[in-house]
């Protein structure tokens, strides 16, 4: 799975623009702890979140995240918005709640038809 | 390569720059060609002592040494001191503020991560302020 298959994925709407939109996604990553997200994320995860702060977006650059989904329809910060796209990070959003969207996302790699 | 030491200060409940000194260690790290696992260590330890003095203190400093072979990091805060030293390094325990928590930080898991992802680490607090010290060896 890659960055861009989330954003032509129904139910998910990219919000910001990036340069670098087609980065592959190792694992998905479930929390709003952030140190539960520093702990045990690795270059290339995609993290799905409810948490609407910009130590988010520090902690999706300092562990190298592909990209950050916001669950839940949380309408997300411009503050973050703006530095993740400094930073060239790709962020999503969807109203599914953090389950309903891990199993969306799940079904990409299967091919399978999206709830 | 020369030895490599800065100091950064720290403001108490500073949320929105939490992180930088960490990022500013990692670049470091990297260009100094230490090894990924190497660099995620020592970035995990330095952001959650960053943190823990951002959301606990009244504020302080942290002291990044980089060697050839390993990577030394204390930071020093002024007060107001862990009360019980022994309750706090217990996964889960957290005397975080709700303004922390509502951050995504104060889940009991800052001094734990570190004593995982560091070679060393002491600790010493009253109530004029807590020294930590890490150490991070290249194995």
């Amino acid at each position: 799975m890659n960055t861009k298959e989330i954003g032509n994925h129904e139910g998910f709407t990219q919000i910001n623009a990036v340069q670098n939109n087609e980065r592959s996604i190792n694992k998905l990553f479930a929390s709003d702890l952030l140190s539960n997200v520093m702990g045990q994320t690795n270059e290339h995860d995609c993290l799905l979140t409810m948490l609407n702060n910009i130590n988010v977006i520090g902690v999706a650059s300092l562990n190298d995240l592909s990209c950050v989904i916001f669950t839940q329809g949380v309408q997300v910060k411009q503050e973050l918005i703006d530095k993740a796209t400094e930073l060239d990070i790709p962020l999503f959003s969807t109203s599914y709640s953090t389950v309903e969207a891990i199993v969306a996302l799940t079904r990409i790699d299967a091919n399978e038809t999206v709830l | 390569m020369s030895e490599y030491l800065k100091e950064y200060p720290i403001e108490r409940n500073d949320i929105g720059n939490a992180g930088t000194i960490a990022s500013l260690t990692k670049r470091t790290l990297k260009k100094r060609g230490f090894s990924p696992e190497f660099i995620k260590r020592v970035t995990i330890g330095v952001y959650e002592a960053e943190i823990n003095v951002v959301i606990h203190s009244y504020g302080g400093k942290a002291i990044i040494h980089v060697g050839d072979d390993l990577c030394e990091v204390t930071f020093i805060d002024r007060g107001p001191g862990i009360p019980n030293i022994e309750d706090a390094m217990q996964a889960g325990f957290s005397t975080a503020s709700p303004y922390a928590i509502e951050n995504g930080f104060g889940a009991g898991m800052g001094l734990p991560n570190i004593k995982a992802v560091s070679d060393e680490m002491s600790l010493e607090s009253s109530e004029d302020g807590t020294t930590l010290n890490m150490r991070f060896y290249k194995h």
